[in-house]
C-alpha cells in the first residue's frame, strides 16, 4: 500500500445533481475541521470561478456550480490539491459576540423544569450557560439560526417530549448537546431558558445575519428591566450589535 | 394595482427565489413549477424571473385597477374574465375594472398568472418571493392592493403556446443522494420500483410520502440540503423537500429530484401517485 501512487481523497465526493456536489469528511465535528472547512470555502470561491455558492454542515460542504460539473477539468482532484495547500491561505479573523439574555422566569418557561431534570439549581444552570464560550459551526434550519457547539456537559439533556407549536423570536433553547437562539418565530422542541432582545435576523439588511461560521458567542445575563429597555431600542431600530 | 377580492387556497407572489445566501439559512424559495412560471412570463415577453402570482388548488378573485396584459400557465383553473371563460397559454389584454376569477385546479394543482412587466411588491434580499419571516406575509391577503408594472404592451398579435407534452407524467427523474450508497440493495430497489403516494402533509416546504422505506441508516451530522432532496427519517418516512426547503438537516439524503422532477411534483398533491426513475448526473 505504501507504494501506491494514487492518493486517496481526504473527503468523500458526491455529485448529487448535474450542478451540485457534496463533500463529506468521515469524522466527528471538531474545532480543527471547522477551521479547515471555513478556510477551504474561502479558497474554493477564490480559485474556482465555476462555484457560485457553498453551504456548510458539521462535517460537509455543498458546492453549487454555474455549469455542469463534468465540464470542470480534473475535478475533484484539483479540489483535493487545493485542500492540501490550505495553509497558504489566510483565515478570516473570527469575531466574538456577547448576547444579552434575560433568564428571569417570565422569559424562561422551561428554566425550572430543566433545572429539575438536570438536578441543579436554576442559578447554577444560568451560571453554567453564561460561563461557556460557544462556537458558530454554521447557519441553517431557519434564516439566521446558528448551530453552536460548546454546551457544558452538565447542561446536556433530552429534548422536550412535546415540541412547542410556537416559540418566540429571540428565545434561547437547550436540546440534546446543543444550545441555540430562535431568530424568528417558529415551532421548536428545545427547553426555553431565556430570551434576548438582540435582532438576530434582519431581512432588510444586506447582511441579514450578524454572525458567521467560526465566530464565538457568549451569553450575558441581564435583568428584566434591561431587557425591556433594549427591546424598546430594537423595536425603534436603534439597537445595533457590535462584536467585542 | 390589483385588488384581492378573494385569496383562493394558497396564492403567493413568486419569482425564481433568493440564490446565493443559503449559508445564512435563507431558503431558495421561488415558483414551485418554474417551467410553467417561465412560460407565463415568456408569453408577455417578460424577463424569465419576473414575479408572478402562484395559485394553488383553487384560485383567487381579482379586480384590476389599471390596464395591462396577462398570461396563464400551469393547471387549468377555469379562469373567467368578466364572467367569460379564458384560456391558458395565451396573452390577453386587460382593461381597468376587469374582474378575473378562478375555480378549482384541473390537470395539475398550480397555475401561474403573469402580468406585463411583472408584479412589483417590494424586493427583499434580491427577490419578491413571499416567505414568512423574510416577507411580512406568506400569501396574498384579502382586500389588499398588489402593485404591478405599468407597461403598455401592444397585443395586436397575442402570443400563444401549444403544449406538446402533458404535465401529468407520473415518473419523477432522480439522482442518487449522498446516503443512497449506504442502503442495502433491497432498499435501493424499493425506491425505484415502488409506486409512491403523496400524503396530505404537502406544502411549499416538503411533500411527505405515504409509503415507508425499510432501512437501518444511522442519522447523520446536520448537513446541507437543497430543493428536491429526499430525506428519510428513522421510521422510514420519506420527505421530498420542495422550493421553500430548509437549508440544512440531520436525516439521511437518499435521493435528489431533478429540476424537471420538482416542476412535475409541483403539479401533484394529496393521493397523487408516481414512480422515481433513477438517472445519472
Amino acid at each position: 500500500m505504501k507504494h501506491k501512487m494514487e492518493k486517496a481523497l481526504p473527503f468523500r465526493f458526491f455529485i448529487i445533481h448535474p450542478k451540485v456536489a457534496v463533500l463529506e469528511w468521515d469524522t466527528e465535528p471538531n474545532p480543527r475541521l471547522l477551521k479547515l472547512l471555513i478556510g477551504f470555502q474561502k479558497a474554493i470561491l477564490k480559485e474556482f470561478k465555476e462555484v457560485s455558492q457553498i453551504t456548510q454542515g458539521y462535517c460537509s460542504l455543498m458546492l453549487y456550480h454555474n455549469c455542469e460539473i463534468h465540464y470542470i477539468n480534473d475535478y475533484p482532484n484539483s479540489l483535493c490539491l487545493l485542500f492540501d495547500s490550505l495553509s497558504h491561505y489566510s483565515f478570516t479573523k473570527q469575531k466574538i459576540w456577547q448576547i444579552p439574555v434575560c433568564y428571569e422566569e417570565s422569559m424562561a418557561p422551561d428554566l425550572k423544569s430543566l433545572a429539575n431534570q438536570l438536578n441543579i439549581s436554576t442559578a447554577s444552570l444560568v451560571r453554567e450557560h453564561t460561563s461557556a464560550s460557544y462556537q458558530v459551526n454554521f447557519i441553517g434550519f431557519l434564516p439566521g439560526f446558528l448551530y453552536l457547539s460548546g454546551l457544558p456537559k452538565v447542561l446536556e439533556c433530552r429534548r422536550k417530549a412535546r415540541p412547542a407549536s410556537r416559540v418566540d423570536r429571540g428565545s434561547i433553547g437547550i436540546g440534546g448537546k446543543q444550545t441555540g437562539i430562535y431568530p424568528i418565530e417558529s415551532p421548536g422542541g428545545w427547553h426555553l431558558i431565556g430570551k434576548t432582545p438582540y435582532p438576530l435576523f434582519e431581512p432588510k439588511k444586506k447582511n441579514p445575519c450578524f454572525a458567521k461560521a467560526g465566530d464565538s458567542i457568549q451569553f450575558l445575563s441581564i435583568s428584566k428591566s434591561d431587557y425591556l429597555e433594549l427591546e424598546k431600542q430594537r423595536a425603534q431600530g436603534t439597537l445595533k450589535i457590535k462584536p467585542l | 394595482m390589483i385588488e384581492v377580492l378573494l385569496t383562493g387556497i394558497h396564492s403567493s407572489i413568486q419569482d425564481l427565489g433568493r440564490f446565493g445566501m443559503q449559508n445564512t439559512g435563507i431558503p431558495i424559495g421561488g415558483a414551485m413549477d418554474q417551467a410553467a412560471m417561465q412560460m407565463a412570463n415568456s408569453l408577455l415577453n417578460n424577463h424569465k424571473h419576473s414575479a408572478v402570482l402562484e395559485m394553488s388548488f383553487k384560485g383567487p378573485k381579482l379586480l384590476f385597477h389599471q390596464s395591462t396584459a396577462i398570461a396563464l400557465a400551469g393547471a387549468d383553473m377555469n379562469a373567467k374574465l368578466n364572467e367569460k371563460p379564458i384560456n391558458n397559454f395565451t396573452a390577453i389584454k386587460i382593461k381597468e375594472n376587469d374582474l378575473l376569477q378562478f375555480g378549482n385546479a384541473h390537470q395539475g394543482k398550480r397555475t401561474y398568472l403573469a402580468v406585463a412587466g411583472g408584479f412589483k411588491n417590494p424586493e427583499i434580499l434580491n427577490s419578491r418571493s413571499q416567505y414568512l419571516g423574510i416577507t411580512p406575509e406568506a400569501t396574498i391577503s384579502k382586500t389588499k392592493l398588489i402593485p404591478i408594472d405599468k407597461v403598455d404592451l401592444n397585443l395586436k398579435k397575442g402570443a400563444r403556446l401549444t403544449l406538446t407534452e402533458s404535465n401529468e407524467t407520473d415518473t419523477i427523474p432522480v439522482y442518487k443522494g449522498p446516503e443512497f450508497y449506504l442502503l442495502p440493495k433491497k432498499a435501493q430497489d424499493q425506491l425505484t420500483k415502488q409506486v409512491f403516494t403523496i400524503s396530505n402533509k404537502n406544502s411549499r416546504m416538503a411533500y411527505v410520502l405515504v409509503e415507508k422505506l425499510l432501512h437501518e441508516l444511522p442519522s447523520i451530522w446536520t448537513a446541507p440540503l437543497l430543493p428536491g432532496t429526499i430525506q428519510c427519517t428513522p421510521d422510514g418516512t420519506l420527505a421530498i423537500l420542495m422550493r421553500d426547503a430548509q437549508t440544512t438537516g440531520g436525516y439521511p439524503r437518499v435521493l435528489q429530484v431533478s429540476d424537471e422532477g420538482i416542476n412535475r411534483l409541483a403539479q401533484k398533491s394529496t393521493k397523487d401517485q408516481f414512480q422515481f426513475e433513477l438517472t445519472s448526473v
